[in-house]
């Protein structure tokens, strides 16, 4: 598994290449449409401002599947995810781009099991999802 | 708590099953419009031999698809004005707005193609809180999966702010 971290190469500290997310608005249809999500605020733009959001609005379960993205890229196919969460304490707009950033904070060698401390934030610095996640890294 | 946005009628509810059981087959070209619909184009969810060289029995799906692949279709004279569907599920609340809060998953066994899930999904919670912005209402939707081989293979709480 050449590159993927291992119980071995791992340590608590270790910070996780960092990814950078956005969606344009083709890219909002499209995630509607597969999530089967007809809420209007993620692709009408005049309506999103009448509900008082500043632009069309990336879903939160699309910022959750970024998340998983940046946790599963880095740990590798052989790896398990075994728990995510996060909060979403602001709304993501269109186009505008999310870095994930993450660390390891606990790891036990054991179980071969590691946790992540994650945070998804715009270019501004403003937090848009704290989150956490563990994950079971591949074989020896 | 001298104004409670939880009527007594809702707090009875915590427990209740809100929906389900429903049970989809978890279908291959689904899971992968949602990969690309996502931007995850990770070879373990498009190419069979990538998937079981990682030790899946066969392609398996973004962890998250689960949620969508359980959503129900429904006719479009049942839509709002704002797009959404009419929640027949809803629970009252004092409150003008709810908003996504987050979510908690736990994955407990691989979700692959051809499997067959069954989710039900339960009021979890339902508490008042005070926030600096002052009081609102915390709604929590747990979502159980469980396969054909009756395993659960994640559990999911989705926390709603309503205020």
């Amino acid at each position: 598994m050449n590159g993927y971290p291992t119980v071995q190469s791992t340590k608590v500290g270790d910070r996780l290449p960092e990814m950078q997310k956005s969606a344009n608005e083709a890219e909002l249809f499209l995630y509607s449409a597969a999530s089967f999500n007809p809420h209007r605020i993620h692709y009408d733009h005049a309506y999103a401002r009448h509900e008082g959001h500043q632009d069309t609005v990336v879903h939160g379960p699309l910022q959750g599947s970024w998340l998983t993205q940046f946790v599963t890229d880095w740990a590798g196919p052989n790896a398990r995810l075994l728990s995510v969460e996060w909060q979403n304490r602001a709304s993501a707009f269109v186009d505008e781009e999310v870095q994930f950033s993450g660390t390891v904070v606990a790891l036990d060698a054991t179980e071969g099991v590691v946790e992540l401390e994650i945070v998804g934030q715009k270019s501004d610095g403003t937090i848009l999802m704290p989150a956490k996640a563990s994950v079971r890294l591949a074989g020896r | 708590m001298s104004s409670s946005l939880i009527p007594t009628e809702s707090l009875a509810r915590v427990g209740e099953v809100l929906a389900g059981p429903v049970t989809v087959p978890i279908d291959a070209r689904e899971a992968q419009r949602y990969a690309y619909a996502v931007g995850d184009e990770n070879p373990i969810y498009f190419d069979e031999k990538v998937a079981q060289a990682a030790g899946y029995r066969t392609i398996t799906v973004p962890p998250l698809f689960i949620t969508h692949a359980l959503v129900q279709p429904k006719p479009s004279n049942m839509l709002r004005e704002d797009g959404l569907y009419e929640d027949t599920t809803s629970v009252h609340l004092k409150v003008s707005r709810m908003m996504f809060g987050g979510e908690e998953w736990d994955f407990f066994e691989p979700v692959c193609v051809g499997d067959a899930i069954t989710a039900t999904t339960r009021l979890a919670d339902l508490d008042q809180k005070e926030g600096s912005k002052g009081p609102f209402v915390r709604l929590v939707r747990e979502t159980t999966f469980v396969n054909q081989e009756e395993q659960v293979v994640a559990r999911s709480r989705q926390i709603g702010i309503a205020r």
